[in-house]
């Protein structure tokens, strides 16, 4: 038992993987650890270093000047004209040093922060490639792209500003109370000391209070923008059905949310204790540095360095109004990353596994299958053989297991019970670049990159420009590719040529013709509305059938009447098998699409059969 | 308000005066005028007692160097201690205050934005798109509330600044020349900064938003990638986008951050300057040591507003900018406008178009001279290539937009003169593309009608399509559609709406009829909905359907705005004209001949 689970802990399975991955163990110690090891990772450490030393020299620099200026003023009350040259000369150097020194500080931390950005998008664009199917699937795009460019770029701003000014801070706060304790009695750290405490407590509840109501702010501010969206995409049905006053509501109702959100923050912010008991502090330190001064403990000029001193102690408490809320994100953003990241996924590449060319007879056993996490099975033990060579067409509403049955076949998902084996080996012996180099899939809504078409048709494998037209020929796809201006070179997409769903599948059967499959699986609900195109569609996936076992998840009844086999799915399980004329006498339902549609009766059905 | 540059215009933008702008920004502050009486009043007397601290300091360093009274520097310290406390307490009325009143003034922005819009036609959405429209009402408003915001702090600003400023050049005219000589400067300085970052950040932001556009590409074929085994080839091309934004955002930030280091060489100028010459006059006994020490201290309570005021110009614009935006949308009239409030009890459903004429744009005429009479009750199927006006008259009827000449008479009174939302109450609209709210299956169908009971819609289903297809989804009724109905298939969500709008038994039914495909167990019961919600009312429909054609009881051929032929199916298909060129087009393979051929097509 204890064997196996260290077992699995080792062993994370990914998909793809471009070299070593040196974060994998500190992503799964939490975000914090993880966000050290990128700081520390390399030569950011150096760096990080050289920071951390250039904001204490800076903050000494600019007490070293306040101190200056006193003993400067003390001079020249007592009249001491040598002193007037020498120490503008050195405050002049030192008050402009001091930026100068600031400005390779920021630039240092920048490199950090914006490398920081760099990697971590790397990592975990790299992990994403890594995870499977199954993992990808249950994935909102907009989700994911709202993680690799806004909660990375928090990790970017977590350095800069935030975790640099938090150490500016630190350092403004304790810097000046050593110089204190130096240059003049010790005892008039009292104040600012004073002041230190409270204000860290006070900084904690302000933070802790802010956090909520920011995260309401954010929260209604999407809700406005979403129902927004929604109420205007169906404002045909809005005004259709007359709801806009319902409609005005909803969205009001969130609006008046973000009101109460912006309130309360303006009462918290409002009643940000640390100014004032900064200001007080100040006042009882100048008050403590006169009363010290009649004890003649201290010289005017040094009341006027240590009030500089302690006006320093403004820097952290203006700063920390806005600084923590953004450590705050910062965490909850590197959390969301973590928490995809370690997300385990099941499939391996499984490199050492069986590499052969195979033949295509697929067979599936007993097959029952549930996606992770959840209870309600899609697929109940479904057992078909297929030999190679024929199509299988698959029929079924949405939901009755249609696409998921195909996509275990190329292991995007293992199944949970029974097996399914190519040529009599389990699908799982084959090493996973071996068992999917040799299926080829043409999904529902087929996705073209942004990219050439040329380039789109070769995605899979480089080949020359003969061999493109060639296959583009066979999937009906050439004629209409000519006719664009660019011709192959034409970019798909926004920036360029507008495809329609019949185009787009015949670009993906070109694709799938170039690496010639055993094993195709066509998801074809691509939907014709003149007939000339239908003819081209039904030409282009006659001519990628040949030679090769075929699954066919179609709409299109000429595809299902002349499948070698049907099968009939409803609910995951297999409701009817065989060929179009085994149906039309065993299964009612498929008789009722025929019969309906056509208005026909079951014996003219199968007399027309007889008749072709 | 002048140009904003980077800002894309739309149609319905306009241009408003200085004048008018700031008039319609301070209606809606009229309701506040009080709380925001208040915000002033406190903003000011909280400027003053801040600014008058340091003043107070100084007074005290100059007695402890001349006569050294300690009840007058007691008295001191707590003028100065109070000022302190006060300073707090109404800064704190300032900004409670000040939050109150920008939230509700945003609130009132956004309602009237949000109704504006609502109260469009469809014309208006045409031509704006929804993500910019829903950016104007509430990014927009969100802005201009930064704005206020941000103006307030800058009063604040100005007001420390100038108190500050008029109190030193009391005591020493020279010392505060050499204070604000750098002023120019710094203004030179900082909005030179603000225009090298503003071209860096939108490198910047570019450079961000391909790698976005990479990372979206990338997932959303990842299927592909991962059947091709094209990992590979994603990782190259996303590490290329990556290290690119990685340089540009770094010189950005480099940009940035030189800023506060520069102004800070500037202020160890000045402050160099006010040591020599301030130190001069201490030794010349010109200048008391209390005086130098304000205008010390003094630069740095002048230079942190400086830097508000410097950034703020641009802020500033962008909300002006941004509350001229949401003026103008509000100001945008809706072109439908109804005529009289003729509120019908129950259409029998008659129909008929006179010498209409109709056009979206200037001459590009859709219609002109249109008749048409449908009868209450009939159902008429229009057939035609794209662009013969099939779906302009399902639009007009249901009164999307507004039509220039001629008429539409709906049981012989002019369309413009019913009451709008009675008129649609009874008037059912399928569109093309279902949409479904996101929401469960059953408020869906009950979206037009919320009174409906969970049996009313059990039986709007029962009569359209059946209701056992629901039974077998996840959750029954309470199954989720997902935004726009994506967790259901195409073909459930055209149920879906087949059912709700039975629910609203309207007298009048538009049917645009899908052309997505649809598989053949669905289809057949698209059929027997279609079927049912037909029967007992006028019904149009613009048809893609074999079946269609065959069973409605009329067909009309429309071509360029124009009835070319009239009649049913076979009517049509024996005289050979251009419906039976239509049939070949788009129906033929529809048909049964056709799969049964589809052996020797090939």
């Amino acid at each position: 038992m204890q064997k196996s689970t260290t077992n699995t802990i080792n062993t994370h399975y990914v998909e793809f993987s471009p070299g070593k991955d040196p974060f994998e163990k500190a992503r799964r110690k939490g975000s914090r650890r993880w966000i050290l090891k990128h700081i520390f990772h390399g030569s950011n450490k150096i760096l990080f270093i050289i920071v951390l030393i250039t904001t204490i020299v800076a903050s000494n620099l600019t007490s070293i000047i306040f101190v200056l200026i006193g003993n400067a003023i003390s001079d020249f009350l007592i009249g001491n004209y040598s002193a007037l040259f020498f120490y503008t000369t050195i405050i002049l150097l030192l008050s402009v040093g001091t930026p100068i020194m600031r400005l390779a500080n920021y630039m240092l931390r920048e490199v950090i922060a914006q490398r920081m950005e760099r990697d971590c998008r790397r990592e975990f664009y790299t992990n994403l490639l890594g995870k499977s199917q199954s993992f990808h699937e249950q994935q909102r795009i907009g989700d994911l792209t709202a993680r690799v460019t806004d909660d990375v770029r928090m990790l970017n701003f977590l350095i800069s500003p935030a975790l640099s000014l938090i150490f500016e801070s630190f350092t403004s706060l304790v810097v000046p109370l050593i110089y204190i304790i130096i240059f003049y009695p010790p005892q008039l750290i009292f104040a600012p000391l004073l002041f230190s405490i409270l204000f860290l407590f006070s900084l904690r509840s302000y933070v802790r209070k802010l956090g909520p109501i920011t995260g309401r702010l954010r929260g209604s501010f999407g809700m406005m923008n979403a129902i927004l969206n929604e109420t205007l995409t169906g404002i045909e049905v809005v005004k259709g059905t007359v709801q806009e006053a319902k409609e005005m509501e909803k969205y009001y109702s969130k609006a008046k949310w973000y009101r109460d959100a912006y309130i309360d923050q303006g009462r918290v912010q409002a009643k940000y204790l640390p100014i004032l008991f900064l200001s007080i502090s100040m006042t009882l330190a100048f008050a403590h540095a006169i009363i010290l001064n009649f004890f003649n403990l201290m010289s005017i000029g040094e009341i006027i360095a240590y009030y500089g001193l302690i006006a320093q102690l403004r820097f952290p408490t203006f700063i920390s109004i806005f600084v923590f809320a953004i450590i705050r994100l910062a965490i909850t953003s590197s959390e969301r990353l973590l928490e995809l990241m370690n997300r385990e996924t099941e499939i391996d590449e499984n490199i050492k596994g069986i590499k052969k060319v195979i033949e295509g007879e697929i067979k599936f056993e007993g097959v029952s299958f549930l996606y992770p996490k959840s209870k309600k099975p899609v697929l109940k033990n479904i057992s078909f053989t297929v030999q190679p060579g024929q199509t299988v067409a698959i029929v079924g509403t949405t939901g009755s297991g249609k696409s998921t049955l195909t996509k275990l076949i190329s292991r995007l998902y293992d199944v949970n019970e029974g097996k399914i084996l190519i040529d009599n080996i389990d699908i799982r012996e084959y090493a996973l670049e071996s068992l999917r180099s040799q299926i080829s899939f043409i999904e529902q809504d087929v996705f073209l990159f942004s990219d050439t078409i040329f380039n789109n048709i070769s995605f899979g494998k480089t080949s020359s420009f003969e061999e493109i037209i060639q296959v583009a020929n066979e999937a009906q796809a050439n004629e209409f590719i000519m006719d664009f201006p660019n011709q192959y070179e034409s970019e798909v997409g926004e920036r360029g040529v507008q495809l329609s769903g019949g185009e787009r599948q015949r670009i993906a059967i070109a694709r799938a013709f170039l690496s010639d499959p055993k094993i195709l699986i066509l998801d074809d609900s691509t939907s014709a509305i003149d007939s000339n195109t239908e003819d081209k569609i039904q030409r282009a996936i006659r001519n990628i059938l040949k030679d090769r076992t075929t699954l066919l998840i179609t709409h299109r009844l000429s595809q299902i009447r002349w499948a070698d086999l049907i099968i009939v799915l409803k609910k995951g399980e297999i409701s009817a098998m065989g060929t179009h004329e085994d149906l039309l006498k065993s299964s009612e339902e498929y008789q009722k699409i025929f019969i309906k549609k056509f208005d026909v009766d079951i014996s003219q059905l199968i007399k027309q059969k007889e008749d072709s | 308000m002048g140009i904003y540059v980077g800002l894309e215009a739309e149609e319905y933008d306009r241009v408003y005066r200085d004048k008018v702008l700031i008039k319609r920004i301070f209606h809606y502050f009229s309701p506040y005028n009080r709380l925001m009486a208040f915000v002033i009043l406190f903003l000011t007397i909280s400027s003053l007692t801040y600014s008058f601290v340091p003043v107070l300091v100084s007074t005290a360093i100059n007695n402890l160097e001349t006569n050294r009274n300690i009840l007058y520097l007691f008295f001191l310290f707590s003028v100065i201690l109070i000022l302190n406390l006060f300073s707090w307490v109404f800064n704190y009325v300032t900004i409670r205050y000040a939050s109150q009143v920008i939230a509700n003034v945003v609130l009132d922005l956004r309602r009237d934005a949000g109704s504006a819009v609502l109260n469009h036609d469809l014309s208006f959405f045409d031509r704006n798109p929804i993500g910019k429209i829903v950016s104007r009402i509430n990014t927009d408003s969100r802005d201009f509330g930064q704005t206020v915001d941000l103006t307030l702090q800058l009063i604040s600003s100005l007001l420390v600044i100038s108190f500050l400023l008029i109190i030193m050049s009391f005591i020493n005219f020279t010392l505060t020349l050499i204070t604000i000589i750098t002023f120019p400067l710094f203004f030179v300085l900082a909005l030179s900064f603000r225009k090298i970052a503003r071209s860096k950040t939108l490198l910047g932001q570019r450079a961000l938003a391909s790698v976005n556009a990479y990372v979206k590409e990338s997932f959303s074929g990842i299927q592909i990638a991962k059947t091709f085994r094209q990992e590979e080839k994603l990782y190259t091309s996303f590490n290329d986008v990556n290290t690119t934004s990685y340089k540009v955002n770094l010189r950005r930030a480099f940009v940035l951050n030189a800023i506060f280091p520069s102004l800070g060489i500037i202020q160890g100028i000045v402050l160099t300057l006010l040591l020599f010459y301030g130190g001069r006059g201490v030794l010349g006994n010109s200048i008391s040591v209390g005086e130098l020490s304000l205008f010390i201290q003094g630069l740095s309570y002048l230079f942190f507003p400086l830097l508000t005021l410097a950034s703020f110009w641009p802020t500033f614009q962008t909300g002006m900018a941004a509350s001229e935006r949401i003026f103008a949308l509000i100001d945008t009239l809706p072109l439908v406008i109804q005529k009289d409030n003729f509120k019908p009890s129950r259409l029998s459903g008659e129909i008929e178009f006179k010498n209409l004429s109709f056009r979206y744009e200037e001459s590009k005429e859709v219609f002109q001279n249109f008749n048409l009479k449908i009868k209450s009750g009939e159902s008429v199927a229009i057939v035609g290539h794209t662009g013969a006006g099939k779906s302009s008259l399902a639009n007009l009827l249901a009164r999307f937009y507004e039509f220039q000449e001629g008429d539409i008479l709906i049981d012989e009174i002019s369309i413009r003169n019913y009451d709008l939302m009675e008129y649609r109450k009874q008037v059912g609209i399928i569109p093309q593309t279902p949409f479904l709210w996101a929401d469960t299956i059953e408020n869906n169908i009950k979206y037009g009608n919320k009174k409906a009971t969970r049996r009313d819609v059990n039986n709007a289903l029962d009569s359209t399509s059946g209701s056992d297809w629901i039974k077998d989804l996840s959750r029954g009724l309470g199954t989720k559609t997902g935004e726009r109905g994506s967790l259901i298939s195409m073909g459930q969500r055209q149920l879906v709406v087949f059912a709700r709008v039975l629910l609203e038994n309207p007298a009048i039914l538009i049917l645009d009829e899908a052309t997505a495909s649809v598989d053949p167990f669905t289809e057949t019961r698209i059929q027997d909905a279609l079927q049912k919600t037909i029967e007992g009312r006028t019904s149009i429909i613009i048809a893609h359907r074999l079946w269609t054609v065959r069973h409605v009881d009329r067909i009309i051929v429309l071509d360029h705005g124009k009835i070319i032929e009239e009649g049913n199916h076979d009517e049509l298909m024996t005289k050979g004209g251009m419906y039976a060129e239509l049939y070949n087009t788009y129906f033929r393979h529809q048909s049964l001949e056709y799969i049964e051929k589809m052996k020797q097509l090939v």
